[in-house]
């Protein structure tokens, strides 16, 4: 194989692999803004890929199970919500619990039930997929991907543009002044979850029926945290954060190519290198003056 | 307590029966577990009127509007609108019903601009062109300039307040709350508040309650006045036909005659006053117990504070005078250890002192009142006794482990030296009033017999009673030798306690002046940053 060959292959996969990210990561950044570190991403991702074959197995189609997967990450995103900020119980207890509970229910019903392998279609545009090195990557993919093109506009719209963005962003930063104002800052928060559910679930979907076209026992491994991570890294902004995403997406990439290039490392120090460079990268990269200053604050009318 | 004025409540007979009130408030009742916030107030304010509802911190204001906002849901008692009788469950139902409020801490979300901030809470679409437009138009109509475009995080506490009244002018109210309007602002600032609001009461026939605990203000910018004092309606009145000391007297519910009491009250002429021992400015010659050179901090690369310099000598009391944000809060997070300066040094008793080493400073005997008493003043879920020796813990424990008894021993002596009310030293500190949690962190800092004492924003939050209590402290430190740095914004409170006053404004030392030379005029200019 060539030079070019192989960035192309390279980059292909990195791009494959971003995919996930890229859509669990608008609806990341969505909650982040409103206020919530929402470490249940993971869970909505991995309930989202559970879903998504669970879906294709029971409808006979892969695009059902799609929708199936974004459901789930919707419902993980409601039981957060309301927990969170309804119940008052602390965000990152409610997470870590459903993390673990996802987990350990997705891996249980995997051996119990039998399910079929479904994969959603691809789409091959039709001379652009002939530029050379990127002509692969961008225009051979597998249809939800270009469901990016919508998604990650319509995600800056709502945040920058739209009256609820207005008022979520008002209840990200601080909470006291929204409520005076007349906005119900726990509701906008648990829409907020709503919508980063649906997005996490998409991204898990993705990669069980887009990607692998099966579910395995915590097949997101982690990438949950990944986005949480890209999130930091692109300080809250929406533009840096898929940069983040790509760069993780990326380096995943790598990590699987290199043994196939002839470049011998150790294994298992490669598995760890996406989540060193996501460490990596926060330390560098993070601007704490940009988060959101109510972050991971829970609201309570009376208690200010 | 003695209610002189028999009925409170309208029937002052000046508006006559032609309308209906714009708002009338009857019989509002409000408690809070076994505290009562307001026993049966009642409020009327007409359009065309600014009412001035005056009160004690604690008194039941506060309270009251919350109620008015639908933020606080009342135990009883009616509120009519223009002579309708209306249930407030929001303050979105608020808005709606014309009645808006300017909150005491601004509601403003800083990171966002003016035109956001201005058109949050509305519904429909966001529209910038129009909302921009609007806020220009309503600035231009009441002489607030301000660019609709500037996030607020960069705007002076001046400008704020102009976005926080164009965002509530906006909605065309029939009914404009303001609570401590012009606790932040400049004299200018407030001067410029008050024309709007007569503007507004005058040329828009709206109706104006302005809370405040300024005697000043009230005489000055009101037409009629409420008194509320421990929840009830202690007088009521047309503000020309009363004079500050009534409004005083029926504020604190006794003659107020001491000194530190009408500062407290912000009565005091601003004049010069003398001949207590450590009012005099102390000795040439004599080493300063706190020396402070050339500190600088920055963050963003925005001074907080700017190569400020400071000595204090033992024995007196070193007023530090400033509007808010001019970099005080930093001097006691510096002070407190809590934010390392870039540059200059810090020396105790001649001794330089590393502030980046935790307890440095204390060790060094410079003991610290700070701004923020729930902060970092207090743990307020420990109990009395832990609070109380917590920074000397040397006294009360072995090697290992904490003698209780001990604790108990030298925390039952500072809470009698210090007069601290509490029905059990075990109790929670949060369970104290405001006056007697303020005690426990002087009681500690005292404890531990500091050469500088730094009492920022001391009676902040206080009532009257308490603040007089710290006012005696206070002096009493510094003429046992302590050197004490007074941090204030409170004009009276510097004049009445210090021996000299230094201003403090952008971060600087602006000035620094013998009380006995300052007048209001000089330290004035100070503060707006021009010498004098």
């Amino acid at each position: 194989m060539s030079a070019a060959d192989n960035i192309s292959t390279i980059l292909a996969s990195g791009a494959r692999l971003t995919v996930p990210l890229a859509f669990a990561a608008c609806g990341e950044y969505l909650a982040e803004r409103a206020g919530t570190v929402n470490i249940s991403v993971e869970a909505m991702m991995l309930g989202g890929a559970f879903g998504a074959v669970a879906g294709a197995s029971v409808t006979g189609s892969a695009s059902s199970g799609l929708v199936v997967g974004m459901l789930v990450g919707l419902f993980i995103g409601f039981v957060h919500g309301n927990l969170s900020h309804r119940a008052a119980v602390n965000t990152f207890v409610v997470g870590l619990v459903l993390n673990t509970l996802v987990l350990g229910l997705t891996s249980y019903l995997i051996v119990t039930g039998t399910f079929t392998g479904h994969q959603v279609w691809q789409v091959s545009v039709p001379v652009l997929r002939d530029i050379p090195i990127v002509g692969q990557v961008l225009f051979v993919e597998r249809w939800p991907v270009y469901l990016l093109i919508g998604v990650i506009p319509l995600t800056w719209w709502l945040v920058e543009r739209s009256r609820w963005g207005l008022e979520l962003r008002a209840v990200g930063e601080d909470p006291q002044a929204a409520d005076v104002t007349g906005i119900d800052v726990n509701a906008r928060r648990r829409q907020a979850l709503l919508w980063c559910g649906l997005l996490a679930g998409l991204g898990g979907a993705y990669l069980a029926v887009g990607e692998v076209g099966s579910f395995s026992q915590n097949m997101t491994a982690g990438r949950g945290f990944i986005v949480i991570a890209a999130v930091i890294f692109g300080a809250w902004r929406l533009g840096r954060t898929l940069l983040g995403c790509a760069l993780f997406g990326l380096a995943d990439a790598m990590r699987l190519a290199l043994p196939a290039l002839g470049v011998s490392l150790n294994s298992q120090l490669l598995i760890v290198a996406p989540y060193l460079l996501a460490l990596v990268a926060m330390l560098l990269f993070a601007a704490k003056d940009r988060e959101p200053r109510a972050l991971g604050k829970a609201f309570q009318r009376g208690t200010a | 307590m003695t209610d002189r004025d028999g009925l409170p409540g309208d029937g002052l007979g000046h508006h006559g029966g032609a309308r209906a009130p714009a708002l009338a408030l009857r019989g509002i009742c409000k408690s809070y577990g076994p505290v009562v916030a307001c026993d049966a107030v009642d409020l009327t304010v007409h359009r065309g009127e600014i009412h001035g509802l005056l009160g004690e911190n604690g008194a039941g204001k506060s309270t009251l509007m919350k109620i008015l906002l639908g933020l606080v849901r009342r135990d009883g008692g009616t509120i009519d609108h223009d002579g309708t009788p209306v249930e407030v469950g929001g303050p979105q139902e608020a808005i709606a019903l014309g009645i808006g409020m300017v909150h005491q801490h601004f509601s403003l979300v800083e990171p966002l601009t003016v035109w956001e901030n201005v058109t949050l809470g509305d519904t429909g679409k966001v529209d910038r062109a129009r909302a921009c437009e609007q806020v220009r138009e309503v600035g231009a109509r009441y002489g607030l300039p301000i660019d609709p475009l500037a996030p607020v995080s960069r705007l002076s506490a001046g400008e704020r307040q102009r976005v926080e009244l164009i965002k509530c002018l906006r909605r065309d109210p029939s009914v404009l709350v303001l609570d401590e309007p012009t606790s932040v602002l400049t004299q200018a600032e407030s001067a410029e508040l008050f024309g709007v609001l007569r503007e507004v009461v005058a040329g828009e026939d709206r109706a104006v309650i302005l809370i405040s605990h300024k005697l000043a203000e009230i005489t000055t910018a009101t037409d009629r006045v409420t008194v509320l004092r421990r929840g009830r309606v202690a007088f009521h009145s047309v503000t020309a036909e009363t004079s500050a000391q009534e409004l005083a007297r029926q504020m604190v519910g006794r003659d107020v005659s001491l000194r530190a009491e009408a500062a407290a009250l912000g009565m005091l002429p601003v004049e010069r006053r003398g001949g207590r021992k450590q009012e005099e400015a102390p000795e040439p010659g004599v080493e300063p117990a706190l020396r402070l050179s050339g500190i600088t901090v920055r963050s963003d690369g925005v001074p907080l504070l700017d190569d400020f310099s400071l000595e204090v000598a033992p024995g007196e009391i070193l007023g530090l005078y400033g509007v808010e944000g001019n970099g005080q809060a930093t001097l006691g997070d510096v002070l407190s250890g809590l934010v390392e300066p870039a540059a200059g040094t810090i020396e105790i008793g001649g001794t330089p002192v590393d502030p980046a080493r935790p307890g440095a400073l204390h060790r060094a005997g410079l003991g610290i009142i700070p701004e923020d008493r729930h902060a970092s003043g207090v743990v307020l879920d420990m109990s009395v006794a832990d609070n109380l020796v917590m920074k000397s813990l040397e006294g009360v424990s072995g090697r290992l482990l904490i003698d209780r008894r001990k604790t108990h021993e030298l925390a039952r002596r500072l809470a009698t030296e210090f007069n601290i009310i509490t029905s059990s030293l075990d109790n929670p500190v949060r369970s104290l009033s405001g006056g007697n949690q303020q005690r426990v962190v002087l009681a500690r800092e005292m404890s531990a017999n500091p050469s500088v004492l730094v009492a920022a924003q001391p009676t902040h939050g206080l009532d009257v009673g308490a603040i007089e209590d710290m006012y005696l402290r206070l002096r009493k430190a510094a003429s046992s030798g302590v050197a004490v740095l007074l941090i204030s914004t409170e004009l009276e409170e510097v004049m009445a306690l210090s021996s000299r006053i230094a201003v403090i404004s952008g971060g600087r030392v602006a000035g620094l002046l013998p009380t006995a030379e300052a007048t209001a005029e000089r330290l004035g200019m100070l503060v707006g940053g021009v010498a004098a």
